[in-house]
């Protein structure tokens, strides 16, 4: 499902984010990208969502070049993932149906096909009664969970998520993981960057371990 | 494009519209503003033009007789005139009926016939000439040889008038051209950053919108139609207050003196023109809306 071959990535003259990293995630897994700050996970994700490109080295994303693809093309390799990020990134402005809304219309999802949609995914986060609320009145967690939500908007293959679990205490965080497990059983592949260790020893899944650009574990290649 | 998209994308750009706030409100301003001079230009033009092809209709050569002038002599001249390859046609004018058509213009004004005493206005041919022949040098020398035939006082022509007019509709084009291309260039960039504020403003959304894998077209389209829609409202503002204050000089040229009506039939612009100004309008906000969304929108 994502295949990285020899990937590298320098931002600037000689700051060296990724060196040579290759890593193959089936279809269906469910992966921990760990590493201290700075390690390269955020840099990882970026690339394989093409907000960013390799300075040398190949990708492919359900059997895409994205390196190669053209600017017209971005737009359908992301609707194939979803993103979560440590910022949450809501719209503050709108209710949490809206963000979720936002999405559908930019897809193009017909209207009531949309609604359903969205009820459907409130429901699975546990935010149906919060629908119409704007995230200033919800809380970090739900917050959290708005965002996975969205990001289920397009039906991803993959589901990304960067430290979704960053700004939530040990409950929340374990809630979280439990939806992020149903999303993944029912067929979504998951990758998920993070540098809380205890999380990642209790899931026991496979793990990527960054160190300084390099992967130097990983007990599931 | 489905039409339920349209009006999405309809509702965004009103929406952006509204928030945008006095920001927007500028640059609507600027295109108004740029729209009004130009077709204040325009409209004098037009009617500039108009006067000008109205009496190159009616473009007479007046020829005043001598008073000592006889019957056989202004037959002469009559036929004369009728064979000049100029003249459309030749009206003549005895002194009595010269006096009649001054009294009936300064009708309400008698006093001032009173010192009169003897009819003291000339006998006149009027001459209709020929459009082909009225241009400037051919009517000098015309006019010249009228001047040398016996029994005429004197030759009177409007081709000076017409030849100023003309030169002034010239002026107008050439200056409509320049202040509206300077003008016009304002207005873009006034547009182009009232969107970059808008784009700015959103800048949250339009992240989103490029990671769930929108379209570029789909991010840009609220905010070149945002452009589109200020220098429409421009433009449709700024015909307003021009049919306004076109109106307004009508009407007061309306009460003005006598010798002022011939401006009073003045016409404004032709709906064509109109259409043109609002898509003048419409343009110049697309511009400048176009020119943000590239420099800013690195969708």
């Amino acid at each position: 499902m994502i295949q990285l071959f020899r990937v590298h990535k320098t931002f600037g003259k000689d700051v060296e984010a990724l060196t040579d990293v290759s890593l193959d995630i089936r279809k269906g897994e469910f992966v921990f990208l760990t590493g201290s700050s700075g390690a390269g996970k955020t840099t990882l994700l970026r690339l394989i969502f093409r907000d960013l490109l390799p300075t040398s080295g190949q990708i492919l994303v359900a059997g895409r070049n994205v390196v190669r693809l053209r600017e017209r093309q971005v737009p359908a390799l992301r609707r194939m993932v979803g993103v979560i990020f440590q910022d949450f990134k809501l719209l503050m402005d709108r209710t949490v149906a809206e963000n979720l809304h936002v999405v559908a219309r930019a897809l193009g999802t017909p209207e009531a096909a949309a609604r359903r949609k969205i009820g459907y995914l409130l429901r699975q986060v546990g935010l149906l009664h919060r629908a119409n609320q704007t995230p200033y009145r919800i809380s970090g967690g739900e917050q959290q969970r708005v965002a996975i939500a969205r990001a289920l908007m397009n039906d991803p293959l993959i589901l990304m998520a960067d430290e979704p679990t960053g700004n939530l205490d040990a409950e929340l965080a374990a809630d979280v993981l439990r939806l992020l497990r149903e999303v993944n059983a029912r067929g979504t592949t998951i990758l998920l960057a993070t540098h809380n260790a205890t999380l990642v020893k209790e899931q026991a899944k496979r793990t990527v371990v960054l160190k300084g650009g390099r992967i130097v574990e990983d007990n599931g290649a | 494009m489905r039409l339920t998209r349209l009006w999405s994308v309809l509702g965004d750009a009103l929406g952006n519209l509204r928030r945008g706030g006095w920001g927007g409100l500028a640059a609507v301003g600027a295109i108004t503003v740029s729209s009004l001079i130009l077709g204040i230009l325009w409209l004098l033009a037009v009617n500039l033009q108009a006067i000008l092809s109205d009496w190159k209709g009616q473009f007479e050569v007046v020829v005043f007789l001598r008073d000592d002038i006889t019957a056989d002599q202004r037959e002469l001249l009559r036929r004369r005139l009728q064979a000049e390859a100029a003249v459309a046609a030749v009206h003549y004018t005895s002194k009595e009926e010269a006096l009649a058509l001054f009294k009936r213009d300064l009708r309400g004004q008698a006093s001032l016939l009173e010192g009169l005493g003897e009819n003291p206005l000339p006998a006149s041919f009027q001459l209709r000439i020929r459009e082909e022949h009225q241009t400037g040098p051919g009517m000098r020398a015309f006019v010249t040889s009228l001047e040398r035939l016996e029994g005429v006082e004197e030759v009177l022509y409007g081709h000076e008038w017409v030849d100023q007019i003309g030169r002034l509709v010239s002026v107008l084009h050439a200056a409509g051209w320049v202040v509206g291309t300077i003008l016009g260039a304002a207005a873009v960039f006034i547009v182009a950053n009232t969107i970059r504020l808008a784009v700015y403003a959103r800048a949250d959304e339009i992240e989103i919108l490029r990671l769930v894998g929108a379209t570029r077209g789909y991010i840009r389209a609220p905010f070149i139609l945002e452009g589109l829609l200020q220098g429409l409202l421009g433009a449709a503002l700024a015909l307003l207050l021009l049919f306004a204050g076109y109106r307004f000089l009508v009407w007061r040229l309306g009460l003005a003196p006598a010798g002022l009506l011939a401006l009073g039939a003045g016409r404004f612009l032709e709906p064509l023109q109109v259409a043109g100004l609002l898509v003048a309008g419409a343009v110049l906000g697309g511009m400048g809306s176009l020119l943000s969304v590239r420099r800013f929108l690195k969708a």
